[in-house]
């Protein structure tokens, strides 16, 4: 009976949207709106009184640069790595406001459970480090890539290739699979324990005790939710400081 | 929560109801162009504007506001020094000021000392001066008594001469004996 109660959707009801109109679905308007949310905050952020103490919406913004600033740019990058500050921030942002909707209520979704944007993402930071590293080291870039330093005659074929696939392949692939698959992952365990605290508590039984242990699924669901609280937070700010290291490698190799 | 799992359930019903079929469509690792368009278009813009507009008018507050703290240190701790070197200046007035004091006392104490000491000479002189005087009055009248003592007895002594004798001794004798008597 609970069997039957229980039953799993496909694993696209849960992931694909009905567009809202041509070519829009939900994941696009996530997305869109981090970006009007992102740029809402700045504009207004800028156009308080920069001399007073910051406080609300400014408070707020120069919270999250001093993060970039000093949290991750300082950490990976250096001084040198200010000038990448906005491109990060954009990047913490856009992934935080697209992780955040997978535990807001109604919209229940976090566009980045979708392959889309992290895979964009990813490439665009691939394309951006390798530009970085041309534009400094100039074709030396891939040798020092292929190449590390140190490394014997006899060993250079061998640890080219790995270089080269850890370096120009696992990384991009590394980046979208690790923001992807711990969003998607969250997403599937919320609607597992939503589900089966939904079908306990409707369940058609004689088994008294049936209904009242919905109460665990439902204690797993809050824990969760809870939880992605954090791995929303966790999975822009891993994705960003990779992509600062990836940055500030390719500008200084000798780091 | 129970709306969202009203929303989650019935999820199936209205996609296959609109006509989409569930599990219908590419696989879910596969990128929808669709979001793959919207997801990047967002990004490009909000990064181009974070990056030409929003940052820079952002940071340009944060970094006046941040000179004009550390401009406002500087001159706290620019006042705090002159303020220090102030109160140095005052202590050092101060203590000279103390030492010239002392230094006034201290002759002003001496001064009077010596003063004390001439007046005290002074009256000692004037006192050793009366003391002789009021000596010498009294050896005076001392000798005057004496001197009447010495003719009262000789001439108590003359007169009893003169009663034992009938006739009266010589004065000069009487006088001597008297003197010599009287002077044991």
């Amino acid at each position: 009976m609970l069997a039957e109660a229980f039953k799993f959707p496909e694993i696209n009801a849960i992931l694909r949207w009905q567009d809202i109109f041509t070519s829009f679905n939900k994941i696009a308007l996530i997305a869109v709106a981090a970006a009007v949310i992102g740029i809402v905050v700045f504009l207004l952020a800028g156009n308080k009184d920069a001399k007073v103490a910051p406080k609300g919406v400014r408070n707020l913004a120069e919270t999250t640069v001093e993060f970039i600033e000093d949290g991750i740019v300082m950490q990976t990058m250096g001084k040198s790595g200010l000038g990448w500050t906005p491109f990060l921030l954009s990047l913490f942002i856009f992934i935080y406001l697209c992780n955040v909707p997978g535990i807001i209520p109604l919209l229940q979704m976090p566009a980045t459970a979708r392959m889309a944007i992290p895979m964009f993402l990813a490439l665009l930071v691939w394309v951006v480090y390798n530009g970085v590293g041309l534009k400094h080291q100039g074709v030396k870039y891939i040798t020092n890539t292929i190449w590390p330093p140190g490394v014997p005659v006899a060993l250079k074929p061998l640890v080219g290739v790995i270089e080269f696939i850890s370096n120009i392949i696992v990384r991009p692939f590394s980046l979208t699979v690790r923001l992807f698959a711990n969003m998607l992952a969250g997403h599937i365990l919320l609607v597992t324990f939503a589900l089966l605290t939904q079908s306990l508590i409707t369940a058609e039984t004689q088994q008294l005790l049936l209904k009242p242990m919905a109460i665990l699924p439902f204690f797993m669901l809050v824990f969760l939710t809870a939880f992605e609280v954090l791995v929303a937070f966790l999975q822009a700010y891993i994705f960003t400081i990779l992509t600062a290291v990836y940055i500030g490698g390719a500008a200084h190799p000798e780091h | 929560m129970l709306t969202a799992v009203n929303h989650l359930q019935g999820l199936a019903t209205r996609l296959a109801a609109e006509g989409v079929e569930v599990g219908e469509g590419p696989g879910p690792i596969v990128p929808e162009l669709k979001e793959l368009y919207w997801g990047a278009g967002s990004f490009i813009v909000f990064a181009l504007l974070m990056r030409f507009y929003l940052f820079p008018r952002l940071k340009q507050g944060m970094d006046a506001r941040y000179a004009g703290i550390r401009a406002d240190h500087e001159q706290a701790d620019a006042e705090r020094a002159s303020a220090r070197a102030e109160v140095a200046d005052y202590e050092a007035q101060l203590a000279a000021v103390k030492a010239e004091a002392a230094a006034k006392v201290d002759a002003a104490r001496q001064a009077l000392e010596a003063e004390r000491q001439e007046q005290v000479k002074a009256l000692n002189a004037q006192l050793a001066e009366r003391r002789a005087a009021a000596q010498a009055e009294t050896d005076a009248a001392k000798a005057a008594v004496r001197d009447q003592i010495h003719a009262a007895v000789a001439d108590v002594a003359g007169r009893a001469g003169e009663l034992a004798t009938g006739r009266r001794p010589d004065a000069t004798v009487v006088a001597r004996v008297v003197n010599e008597v009287m002077a044991r």
